[in-house]
């Protein structure tokens, strides 16, 4: 198909903490990245537009390249103007803000609810309330359930082709009530995908009433879904709840040549447009500050996983409520002292676009990133994994601040790796540019330019990474590996089980590998000898002796010895030891809220019994500090 | 060109408010633009969502076709009703009747039964500030404009408290059991530079402090801060931090003026506003003050506040941008400013660990 070129393409995603614009144009008759810009997202206080960001970001586009690109209110200009101002394609996707608040329908919660279930595990949706045939409740409970919990949408799903169609008309009926009873602007979405023969009735129930889509039947028969038609759909229905949202959103949707697309969508047309034409399976994950998103595809399908309760930055302190401590812990090569980690995510949450400056808050910082990817990893199955072994991904890109912007490829790599644990031979990428989720928004109405695009390094190539299979021994031979590079010269290592090696071979560059497994029980790929052709990247062929699954200590003082060791290795920076005090058990007592009735105290001690009584403590503090010195030196 | 976050904090100031019923209320309006408006002013009433109540009026009635229920009905739809009035039966009174279960407004009639709303919850919207209407969001509130002090917070436990600002007493604040203090410091918004205990969040209980703004407190301190009727507001964080020197310096140079504390509760997915206290204040000669530049780009010579450690809290000013990334000590490389610290100390900091305070 010859090659459908529009001219300029500018692609913005509205993220939680930042909007990232990018501006795709032709060179030499090929798409390229053109120049990239982000701003903080202003869909809040005090802006409440979007295009505030929108503009700020455009700006620094326009200062690069002298194209305006937005009008003064924000508006992006569209089509390209005779003056060079404008682009003549824009797409936007969007992730931020509150989820769709959804309430489904079904008849059987096993198979019409637990189908409208998958379907949108790929939106941005907070699923609020259910109503089956299973529910015991009476229909005026299930009438106050629906109007109490305020939805944004309903998804009636139920009934095969041909099968029953009172119970669902029941439940039709509930909703068409509580529809009613709930003032005009706040009526929710209705989209049908049930039994195709109640459609006349649903359109006499919802007509006029509010806004209705219907999709084709989520489940038609017992043993087939069809979740495309109200994938679609929900996607639509995003749209119009960004665009109802205000906040600009509704003015950047008419500019859209799509309207706003769930920045998910972007990710899933993507790395489906990446498996199909390169036939490999494709894994794409993005830790984001509110919203965590795993993009799959594998044997031929598709599939996308959101969470909203796991995020870096808003919903920080929500992804340590939900994995809990020790999932986190585990990734810490330190003792963590009582409150820290909820007094860390909580000061995340309220200050969410910050970064860490300090070695202890980065390892922090990672530890929330590593059980987020792990726990991402967790919900795919069993799409994204591989039965019980590591997933067997051969191309893993990972999107979002966290991962991309570590400011050394072999840590973004190494970040992969530990969370993912990805098996054999795996192409790493980072989409630092923030380009993903618009080369999926393009994938389906401008595939030549998202290949232009990619061809030209669109995305970072972070490097290829051979891992091992198996429990090698830490500090024993286990892999001998030989690079060939093109020019002919050669670098032999023999890597220890427990250690990576890093070998530089730069992006777009290719070398011939041989590997020999020297670990007993081990294998790449399942041999003990390889010949492989390896391609480069940013932190070069990455050949990971650590062995699947990971043997991450149990202890802070074993993972202080590990971890590291691991990132120097990984990121070839100077070792940065763990300090010895950070692996004591925490002695201090943790302030507990005080009983219910407090009553003062009779005497409340003068300022001057107080300084005795604090004197008194740090010589208390001090002495117990000497005694567990004096325990270290006996012990 | 990067533009950081903002926390205001300013001596004098106009301050333009959005006053909004909470989203799921049905409301009005009672201000109209232009109009003053004082601290404790109502300028919006409304409900919030109620149950409702089924009455299966034509089986009670054992009308034979549910269409019938329309002639038997005593009140209308959007009526209000009291417990026990007839809703549906006989006009002169003979027969059966159906009686109301529950007071509310009847929200429906068809299929052969009748639907009550039951009360709502009323709410009443203060102004919350000394200024006037300059605009009227229909049905939800309006923006109202003041002059004054304005200091943000970072977190809020929920709650509002208007009165005069204190400092605490140099006994810090359990001194105030001490019943000559306790008078002054009661109904008061007190500041403290220490971070709360459970000790001090005890003393403003139940010596009815009406608000207290601190720097920080440990989150397992959280449920005793929420279940508190006391304002609560946070300025640095969670943990162990100290209020840093300018704002606890701008607040307490404005003890006994009266202050709206509004410690507002920021939600994952709200974060329209911030929680602030405003120090409303006559005004001065020389015209209305400078609102907060909230389009200012970060560039040399700005005050800015540090907000992550091993600075957090400090201020500094910048001296230089650096186009590209610096790496920090833990190995991270990213986009950073050098900023000058008071003690004299230069400091290169990550762009998105600062925030300007509004001028």
């Amino acid at each position: 198909m010859a090659a459908q070129h529009y001219g300029a393409i500018l692609a913005a995603d509205f993220g939680n903490t930042h909007t990232r614009l990018v501006l795709l144009d032709l060179v030499d008759g090929a798409y390229r990245l053109v120049a990239r810009a982000d701003a903080r997202t202003t869909d809040n206080f005090p802006f409440n537009d979007v295009r505030v960001g929108l503009a700020r970001a455009a700006a620094d586009i326009s200062r690069a390249t002298g194209r305006r690109l937005t009008t003064d209110e924000g508006d992006v200009i569209t089509p390209e103007q005779p003056d060079y101002a404008g682009v003549a394609y824009f797409v936007a996707t969007a992730s931020t803000g509150r989820p769709l608040r959804a309430l489904i329908v079904g008849l059987v919660p096993d198979i019409s609810v637990s189908s409208a279930l998958r379907a949108t595990a790929g939106a941005y949706i907070e699923v609020v309330e259910t109503l089956s045939l299973d529910d015991r409740r009476s229909e005026e409970d299930m009438l106050n359930a629906v109007i109490l919990s305020r939805p944004d949408l309903v998804l009636i799903a139920g009934g095969t082709e041909g099968g029953a169609r009172e119970p669902l008309l029941a439940l039709v009926h509930v909703i068409e009530q509580a529809v009613a009873l709930t003032e005009r602007p706040r009526r929710p979405v209705v989209l049908y995908a049930g039994n195709s023969a109640l459609v006349p009735q649903v359109r006499a129930a919802f007509d006029g009433q509010t806004t209705l889509f219907i999709a084709s039947n989520v489940r038609p028969a017992l043993e087939q879904e069809d979740l495309d038609s109200v994938r679609q759909r929900l996607g639509q229905a995003f749209d119009r709840y960004v665009g109802n949202r205000g906040s600009g959103f509704d003015s950047v949707g008419r500019a859209s040549a799509s309207g706003v697309l769930p920045t998910a969508l972007g990710y899933e047309t993507l790395v489906e447009y990446l498996g199909q034409t390169s036939g490999d399976s494709v894994l794409l994950v993005d830790v984001g500050s509110a919203v965590s998103t795993l993009a799959a595809y594998r044997r031929g399908a598709a599939s996308t996983v959101i969470r909203t309760d796991l995020g870096l930055g808003h919903s920080a302190y929500s992804l340590l409520e939900t994995l809990g401590s020790a999932s986190v812990a585990r990734w810490l090569p330190f003792s963590v002292q009582p409150g820290e980690l909820e007094n860390y995510t909580r000061n995340k949450t309220i200050r969410p676009a910050t970064v860490p400056e300090t070695l202890r808050d980065l390892y922090l910082e990672h530890a929330l990133l590593r059980a987020a990817l792990a726990a991402l990893l967790e919900t795919s199955r069993p799409v994204a994994r591989n039965g019980g072994a590591p997933p067997d991904y051969r191309t893993v890109i990972g999107s979002g601040a966290a991962l991309t912007r570590t400011g050394s490829p072999g840590l973004s790599a190494l970040l992969l790796l530990d969370a993912l644990q990805p098996a054999g031979v795996t192409a790493l990428f980072a989409d630092p540019h923030g380009l993903a989720p618009a080369l999926g928004a393009l994938a389906r109405v401008q595939p030549e330019a998202v290949v232009q695009t990619l061809d030209s390094g669109g995305l970072e190539r972070l490097g290829t990474c051979v891992s091992l299979t198996g429990q090698p021994r830490a500090g024993r031979p286990a892999l001998r590996v030989k690079v060939t590079y093109e020019n002919g010269s050669v670098v032999e290592e023999q890597v220890a089980g427990g250690h990576l090696w890093l070998c530089p071979l730069a992006e777009g560059e290719s070398a011939q590998v041989d590997i020999r497994v020297l670990a007993r029980g081990a294998a790449v790929n399942g041999r003990g000898r390889l010949r492989l052709q390896l391609i480069g990247g940013r932190a070069g062929l990455v050949f990971d002796a650590r062995g699947r699954p990971l043997p991450l200590a149990n202890t802070p003082a074993g993972r202080a010895a590990q971890m590291p060791q691991w990132i120097a290795q990984a990121a070839g920076a100077p070792l940065q030891e763990i300090d010895p005090r950070w692996l004591k058990p925490e002695r201090a007592e943790r302030e507990k809220p005080a009983a219910d009735k407090p009553r003062p105290p009779k005497n409340p001690p003068s300022n001057a019994r107080r300084r005795k009584a604090a004197a008194a403590k740090a010589e208390n503090d001090s002495s117990d500090s000497e005694m567990e010195d004096l325990r270290n030196v006996l012990s | 060109m990067y533009y950081p976050d903002q926390r205001h904090m300013m001596a004098w100031t106009t301050v333009r408010r959005e006053r909004l019923l909470p989203e799921d209320a049905v409301g009005t309006v009672e201000v109209r633009r232009g109009q003053t408006v004082n601290l404790t002013d109502v300028i919006a009433r409304g409900s919030l969502p109620a149950r409702y109540v089924y009455v299966e009026a034509a089986a009670a009635l054992g009308l034979r076709r549910e269409s019938d229920l329309i002639d038997r009905m005593l009140v209308e739809l959007g009526e209000t009703v009291d417990p026990g009035q007839p809703l549906a039966g006989q006009a002169d009174g003979r027969g059966r009747r159906v009686l109301a279960p529950v007071g509310g407004v009847i929200a429906y009639i068809g299929r052969g039964r009748i639907i009550i709303q039951t009360r709502p919850e009323t709410v009443e919207l203060q102004s919350g500030l000394v200024g006037t209407v300059t605009a009227v969001t229909p049905n939800r509130g309006a923006t109202i404009e003041a002059f004054g002090a304005l200091v943000q917070g970072v977190w809020g436990n929920g709650r509002r408290a208007i009165g005069a600002l204190r400092a605490e007493p140099p006994g810090g604040l359990e001194a105030i059991y001490d019943d000559s203090i306790q008078r002054e410091y009661s109904r008061a918004v007190v500041v403290t530079r220490h971070p709360l205990t459970a000790a001090s969040l005890n003393v403003v209980a139940v010596q009815q402090v009406g608000g207290v703004i601190a720097p920080s407190l440990d989150a397992a301190l959280l449920p005793q801060a929420l279940a508190m009727s006391a304002a609560v507001m946070l300025t640095e964080g969670f943990g162990n931090m100290r209020m840093g020197p300018q704002a606890a310096s701008l607040l307490e140079g404005f003890a006994g003026r009266p202050a709206v504390l509004d410690a507002h509760q920021p939600g994952r997915w709200d974060t329209v506003r911030a929680p602030e206290v405003i120090i409303n204040l006559p005004p001065k000669s020389g015209g209305r003050p400078p609102a907060p530049d909230v389009d200012r780009a970060l560039s040399p010579g700005m005050t800015v506040r540090l907000t992550r450690e091993p600075h957090a809290g400090w201020h500094g000013e910048i001296v230089e941008l650096p186009p590209a990334p610096q790496p920090l000590a833990n190995g991270l490389r990213v986009p950073c400013a050098r900023v000058s610290l008071a003690s004299g100390e230069t400091v290169v900091v990550p762009l998105a660990n600062l925030e300007f305070m509004g001028r």
